[in-house]
């Protein structure tokens, strides 16, 4: 299965392709992808934790919808990363935890976003179920990108 | 603090890290640092038995004949995108062919592992004619 992956074409091309618009653009997109998700998030997350009060809570509405379709970027690239060395980085721990933070990440993105579109008092002091929201989500995403950075290292 | 004070201060941070950056030669891509070690070369040469030419990194594997039986060597070369820009192909290295390289070894105990290789022909000739010799200056992985 695994190494059928890595032998479709798809994966071939991502892999074997010495054009500088294969590999190379898929990662830097997969980094891109990474910057917006994580960016949008970490704004969520320190709105949360209470900085920049002026802005109100239900405005950060279309960063979510920002943040999935960069999610979706990310999942198709990061989907061509894989197959293009599937045998190698499925037998990974890092990787699997690295998927793991980003599902728990992702859960905790959900939660956030009840919270953030919910009725708000915005000049409160936040909550400490809102500062345990950010925190988680700004340590999940700084563990999901360790992870993934030491794919290429472990 | 206020935001111009912050800023002043981000820039000067920034320019900080960039002359770092500049005087550390080494830091092109990501660093081999903990796959080779840069204080060290070693040399070898032998018929060539398999280049795999891909991305993220290129494998070239050579066979070295030592007073103890054959060696075959790892060989840590750029992307296949990077190596066509320096005029290799996946037709550049046929198994057969004889080569020489010296390059950094690699840490993993007991194992046959370069990176940051001078690759030439046996007679010292470059790959490619014309080409340059110094696959990368730096680090691979």
């Amino acid at each position: 299965m695994l190494a059928w992956l890595e032998g479709t074409a798809l994966a071939t091309w991502t892999r074997e392709s010495p054009s500088i618009w294969a590999y190379p653009l898929v990662l830097t997109l997969h980094t891109v992808g990474l910057g917006i998700v994580v960016g949008a998030s970490a704004v969520i997350d320190l709105r949360l934790l209470g900085v920049a009060r002026r802005i109100s809570m239900p405005s950060l509405a279309p960063l979510f919808r920002i943040t999935l379709w960069a999610f979706v970027l990310n999942t198709l690239t990061g989907v061509l990363l894989f197959i293009a060395d599937a045998t190698h980085k499925a037998g990974q721990t890092v990787f699997y935890i690295k998927l793991g933070l980003i599902a728990l990440a992702l859960w905790n993105t959900v939660l956030a976003r009840r919270v953030v579109l919910g009725p708000t008092q915005n000049d409160a002091a936040p909550s400490s179920r809102h500062s345990r929201l950010a925190v988680v989500s700004l340590l999940l995403w700084f563990g999901a990108i360790t992870a993934g950075r030491l794919m290429a290292y472990l | 603090m206020n935001v111009q004070r912050m800023l002043v201060s981000a820039t000067i941070a920034a320019a900080g890290a960039a002359v770092v950056l500049m005087a550390v030669p080494a830091l092109a891509h990501h660093s081999s640092a903990p796959f080779y070690d840069a204080t060290k070369r070693v040399e070898a040469q032998g018929p060539v038995t398999k280049f795999l030419f891909k991305n993220p990194h290129s494998f070239l594997y050579f066979e070295e004949a030592t007073a103890q039986g054959k060696v075959e060597w790892q060989v840590e070369l750029g992307a296949a995108a990077g190596l066509t820009r320096t005029g290799w192909t996946p037709e550049t290295l046929k198994p057969g062919t004889l080569i020489k390289v010296n390059g950094q070894p690699s840490r993993a105990e007991g194992s046959h592992g370069m990176c940051c290789a001078r690759i030439t022909r046996a007679d010292g000739s470059p790959i490619v004619a014309g080409g340059r010799v110094t696959e990368e200056e730096q680090p691979p992985k």
